[in-house]
């Protein structure tokens, strides 16, 4: 499957008309819609109708689509998810790999009865329990639609620990580290954060995201959410290599060139050792920001298009 | 297993007649008889012979009892410590599941014989070897009687060979291990954040209600505490701050109003708080311990009561 660019994204109730029909103007690189926690149970069969309105609203953005589903209603929730056009079913507070074998046989059935190639509907596991961090490994390799993963961290997740969430320090490292362990094991891409301090939980606070951001791209990890339409921006800067990365990254990759053909491993370059490992590094670095450019020109792109159709239909 | 409060475990030594007379007096939800490190082992019987008496002792101001025993000498320890009265004991030495299996099955033959109902002695597991880190899934899913679980610092210092130091957390891993597997086990944590595990020596009072609370932030539910300084503080960082319930009771008022208007996402007002199901569970979570803690400190609060009028 190719690399997905998820910079930034906003997760959001289906059933609210408004977010949904204005969420692709927010230039997110995916959104999520939800049907788990913020619908009301009695709105639960309501919101299954509403998925494909919701894919035409979020794709003139130009942004994946993605469906939280409930994990207690994965029968009645994935036919109603499953529609030409969403990237990826996301299943939270996953605990077991057996949810994710029952969970991948209803999307193969979905595929099937929607026309959609078979096998190209992504899982995403959350993990949002403690028995989902202690089953973490069994639960990512339980299917290959599962492409993605990180640990537990999170508002449930701290309810499950018994822990404030906002302290002054880490109180999810070790969910942290066995995340990225297993998504590392397994080859998937390791959407987790790099910790940083928050002490008042706003969800709408543009300067720590960015922050934040800017530290998970100089750690090397890509992967962004939100709640909040403050945190689109600054995530989708902050996890785009900057023109100067991207120059140190040019130049590291034909010094080291130079070094392959005079048959040498190592070398320094502005007083760095330059090996392979730093090759590959800056290797990823350049992918990656032609990912990042190409979305971004696909967002523009679909924006522009819907501004248009917008403006003609105005007139 | 019943819900139980059990914020602070106190571990009196049971070779010490001083510190056993005056173990009730110091308000913990629980106090831990010793029977293993702090008594030499030609002792021992000596000691054993006096557990039967000192359980009621240690009972008066409401606590509950346990004794503390390592499987090496199980079976004296418990011949000597299983008597009507006490809840369960604290062991040490467990690497394996079958380790637990073994106690479990000689608790369950000592009920019989002694006239205690069925499957009602607990089990806190304190894991003290590299082992015992690595099979704690096996360990506390033995027995249904395994109740809690944490790390005997001092003694998985010396069996890894790691000299202790206050300025650096050697169980960072360990702890974050025990944190998950036991609540994923529906099993209770019981520790505490770095230094307090391994430098419990703590004159400062500000100092320990900062450690307990920190602990309790880390994912600990309760502490064994091997001074009587640590009880309050620990009584007091594992009870909900009373500060927050009218907080939470309105969460819970504005959340019921909201799902009665068809939404689950309502803002709290004057926060850029959304208040929906995992909000709600909290609070409702939040207020169902804080009336626990309330029922489990007044009960203490009663007995401490007659204790002192018969006294």
């Amino acid at each position: 499957m190719a690399r997905r660019v998820r910079r930034s994204g906003l997760t959001m109730p289906i059933n609210t008309q408004r977010f949904v029909d204005r969420s692709w103007t927010r230039n997110c690189d995916f959104l999520n819609f939800d049907f788990e926690d913020s619908v009301p149970q009695s709105q639960k069969v309501h919101a299954r109708t509403l998925v494909a309105h919701a894919i035409v609203q979020g794709q003139k953005g130009g942004a994946d689509i993605t469906i939280r589903i409930n994990c207690a209603y994965p029968d009645a929730d994935v036919p109603a998810a499953v529609l030409p056009g969403v990237m990826q079913i996301n299943f939270p507070k996953a605990e077991t790999a057996e949810q994710m074998r029952h969970l991948d046989r209803l999307i193969t059935e979905a595929e099937r009865v929607q026309g959609i190639r078979p096998g190209t509907v992504r899982i995403g596991a959350s993990i949002e329990t403690t028995l989902g961090v202690a089953n973490s490994y069994e639960i990512a390799s339980a299917s290959p639609r599962i492409q993605e993963f990180a640990g537990g961290t999170g508002y449930d997740m701290s309810m499950d620990m018994g822990v404030e969430m906002f302290v002054g320090f880490d109180q999810f490292v070790y969910n942290r580290g066995e995340g990225a362990l297993v998504a590392m094991a397994l080859g998937l891409e390791y959407t987790g954060s790099v910790y940083l301090s928050d002490t008042t939980g706003n969800v709408g606070d543009s300067g720590l995201t960015r922050q934040r951001a800017e530290a998970n791209r100089k750690a090397g990890l890509r992967a962004g959410s939100g709640l909040h339409p403050n945190t689109v921006e600054p995530q989708n800067v902050g996890l785009t290599p900057t023109p100067e990365e991207v120059q140190a990254a040019q130049r590291l990759l034909a010094y080291f060139r130079e070094l392959d053909e005079r048959g040498e491993v190592e070398g320094e370059l502005d007083g760095r050792v330059i090996d392979q490992y730093e090759a590959a590094r800056a290797t990823e670095l350049l992918e990656w920001s032609v990912l990042c450019a190409q979305k971004d020109a696909q967002k523009a792109r679909a924006q522009a298009q819907a501004r248009a159709l917008e403006a003609q239909t105005q007139a | 297993m019943e819900p139980f409060v059990r914020r602070s475990h106190l571990l009196v030594s049971a070779r010490d007649e001083a510190q056993v007379a005056a173990s009730w007096t110091h308000n913990a939800d629980a106090v831990v008889l010793d029977l293993d490190d702090t008594v030499p082992m030609a002792e021992k019987p000596a000691v054993r012979t006096r557990i039967q008496a000192a359980i009621p002792v240690a009972a008066r101001g409401g606590a509950e009892v346990f004794v503390r025993i390592t499987t090496a000498l199980a079976y004296a320890d418990l011949a000597a410590s299983v008597w009507p009265g006490l809840t369960g004991v604290v062991l040490t030495g467990a690497a394996t599941g079958a380790d637990v299996t073994e106690i479990a099955a000689t608790l369950s033959q000592l009920e019989k014989e002694r006239g205690i109902a069925h499957g009602t002695l607990s089990i806190i597991v304190m894991l003290d070897s590299g082992k015992g880190v690595w099979n704690i899934r096996e360990i506390i899913t033995a027995s249904p009687r395994v109740c809690s679980v944490g790390l005997d610092e001092m003694r998985l210092c010396r069996h890894l060979g790691i000299e202790p130091h206050p300025d650096f957390d050697p169980f960072v891993y360990a702890k974050g291990r025990v944190i998950i597997e036991s609540r994923a086990a529906k099993r209770q944590p019981v520790g505490f954040s770095h230094p307090a595990g391994l430098f419990p020596e703590c004159e400062d009072t500000e100092e320990r209600q900062r450690l307990a609370l920190r602990s309790k932030n880390l994912g600990f539910a309760g502490m064994l505490c091997v001074h009587p300084a640590w009880v309050e503080p620990c009584n007091h960082a594992q009870t909900p701050s009373s500060e927050r319930l009218d907080f939470y009771r309105e969460t819970r008022r504005l959340f019921a109003e909201g799902i009665a208007r068809g939404t689950a996402a309502i803002p709290y007002p004057g926060t850029t708080m959304m208040i929906d199901v995992p909000v709600d569970e909290r609070a409702r979570i939040t207020l169902a311990l804080w009336e626990r803690c309330a029922a489990r400190d007044a009960a203490k609060a009663e007995a401490l009561q007659r204790a002192r009028t018969a006294s």
